[in-house]
């Protein structure tokens, strides 16, 4: 459905994608994870016809993206990464000119997708909140029922509650046939939505894996506090556990897939509490990028 | 042409335009009400016009003196003021239309319908020209207002000759629009735009009126635009009117032709 061969962007600073190379099915959700910086948004640029690649090409449902403007974007709904709509318009007025933009009647949909997501769209625009205009931008991006849609870093400004509920937007959508693209530099966020990921890093792709690959590469960092220091020592010593840093009788250990062999070895011992520490997405893959910075 | 597009950005710009018309009429028939005064010391004021310098009297073009009132109006109003005005709304809607939204990113909401970038940019250049247009037809509308109202058959009025000068005025700022619309299409800042274009049509605007004002110089006034509208000229029924009416549609459509052409090829900051 989305095909992004061999993309390659050098701006004038030296900055940009290399031989960016991904293919997204039909139905399928699949997300572009990588730290600010590292070509999501240039990528995006790129799938979306906004910027002309020096070399390589994006095609959706068979068509070129910069070829072909008009008929793919009958295809596709967007949402930008920074959100700026015009000016002097009500959230209603904007997702009407839209709507007549895409010469799609979607106002069924329009109004169901606005009860969910329970904001006023009778507000000016210039006094939404990031969050209300996320909501705007994400019915925008929706409500034309598209066969593809692209998703720039979709749940930041939403509270945990309403990220649920887009979450649950996307499975049902999904469920329906509809092809995503989702950027993000969260994991979390794209773990519980997406069949498959690709990671980014310094403008290239340095993996495309399923889900559960990722799951099992992801390394994460737990600390758990034990009620004894001495406990705590003979667990630093303990085979099969990766103590980091020790403090007092709080340890902190990476695990990478091998959860079991911690929580047999962590359960000799009385623990007081335990904690996974939040981490952001180098420190996740650490372990994966380092591996592929040293092969090349 | 994208129809959906046109109507919203006439909409966002009817009160921008509408302010601009509405102000030109009220300084149109303004005019139209001093003049009785003045026509009556219209031998006076002919001799004092005399004793000026002769740069001060062309930079105004009050050279025909005030003895009609097309010469009257194309010295009192066409020849600085409306040309500053719409100046000043060419550079500022131009930008607004293509520049400001490619800055502030509203663009890729635009580009992310069913519709070409091609189609886009042609819709915006035609939103400057119909504001331009009406700008012009709506102070041309006051200016027959007037004369019917307030004039009344009292004083020589020729139509004919005023309505060419609003169409050589009309024809100018298509020519400005177009260059300026062109700049827009190239730049990603809008200050960047603004300045860009403001500096093009007011230098040219500054060229042509020391041109003007010093004989000596007078070569500067063929590097503008403006020295193609002659209001004095025109009133008093000369002019090159077929140069003016050759050249400014060209310079215009080239203006807009070419930034809708770099518009399509440019990446954009989305």
């Amino acid at each position: 459905m989305l095909k992004v061969q061999g993309l390659t962007k050098t701006y004038p600073g030296g900055r940009g994608i290399a031989d960016v190379t991904f293919e997204v099915e039909r139905g399928e959700v699949f997300g572009f994870l990588g730290p600010n910086g590292a070509g999501k948004s240039t990528t995006i640029r790129h799938i979306m016809g906004f910027m002309k690649p020096d070399r390589g090409s994006v095609a959706i449902g068979g068509l070129d993206v910069w070829k072909h403007q008009s008929e793919v974007q009958k295809l596709v709904g967007y949402l930008p990464g920074e959100i700026a709509f015009l000016d002097g318009m009500t959230g209603r007025g904007f997702l009407e000119f839209v709507a007549r933009m895409q010469r799609v009647d979607s106002r069924v949909k329009r109004d169901l997708l606005i009860e969910r997501l329970q904001f006023d769209a009778d507000t000016p625009i210039r006094k939404m909140s990031k969050g209300m205009k996320q909501k705007v931008g994400i019915v925008a991006a929706f409500m034309h029922d598209p066969a593809v849609i692209v998703l720039d870093e979709p749940t930041s400004g939403l509270d945990p509650l309403m990220q649920q509920l887009f979450i649950e937007l996307v499975l049902e959508e999904k469920a329906k046939g509809t092809t995503f693209l989702m950027s993000s530099h969260s994991f979390p966020e794209i773990e519980r939505t997406c069949d498959r990921a690709a990671i980014i890093k310094d403008g290239r792709i340095v993996a495309v894996n399923n889900m559960h690959e990722l799951q099992s590469m992801q390394r994460k960092v737990i600390e758990i506090l034990f009620e004894k220091e001495a406990d705590a020592v003979a667990f630093m010593g303990a085979e099969g556990v990766h103590a980091e840093s020790r403090d007092g009788s709080r340890v902190r250990a990476a695990v990478q897939g091998d959860y079991d062999a911690l929580i047999r070895e962590a359960a000799k011992y009385r623990i007081r509490s335990l904690d996974v520490a939040v981490q952001n997405l180098e420190d996740v893959f650490m372990h994966y990028y380092d591996r592929k910075g040293a092969s090349r | 042409m994208n129809t959906p597009l046109f109507r919203q950005m006439m909409k966002v710009n009817a009160k921008g335009i509408s302010n601009y018309a509405v102000g030109s009429a009220f300084y149109m028939l303004l005019m139209f009400w001093l003049y009785p005064s003045i026509a009556e010391n219209s031998a006076d004021l002919n001799d004092m016009v005399e004793s000026l310098p002769a740069g001060l009297v062309n930079a105004f073009g009050f050279e025909n003196g005030f003895g009609s009132m097309e010469s009257f109006i194309s010295g009192e109003y066409y020849g600085l003021i409306l040309p500053l005005l719409l100046s000043i709304f060419s550079i500022m809607l131009s930008t607004q239309l293509m520049a400001r939204l490619v800055d502030r990113g509203s663009m890729a909401y635009l580009l992310a319908t069913p519709t070409t970038r091609g189609r886009v940019a042609f819709t915006q250049a035609a939103v400057l020209v119909c504001g331009l247009f009406v700008i012009v037809a709506v102070t041309t509308a006051s200016g027959f207002a007037g004369s019917a109202w307030i004039i009344g058959g009292r004083y020589a009025f020729d139509a004919s000759r005023f309505l060419l000068m609003n169409a050589v005025i009309f024809l100018l700022f298509f020519a400005i629009s177009g260059l300026s619309f062109f700049f827009s299409s190239i730049v990603n800042d809008e200050k960047r735009a603004l300045s860009i274009s403001g500096a093009v049509t007011i230098g040219m605007f500054s060229l042509d009126l020391l041109g003007k004002i010093s004989g000596s110089v007078e070569w500067l006034r063929y590097l503008s635009a403006f020295s193609l509208f002659r209001p004095a000229d025109i009133a008093s029924g000369g002019g090159q009117i077929a140069v003016a009416c050759v050249l400014l549609p060209l310079i215009g459509l080239l203006g807009f032709a070419a930034g809708i052409a770099a518009f399509r090829r440019r990446d954009l900051p989305l």
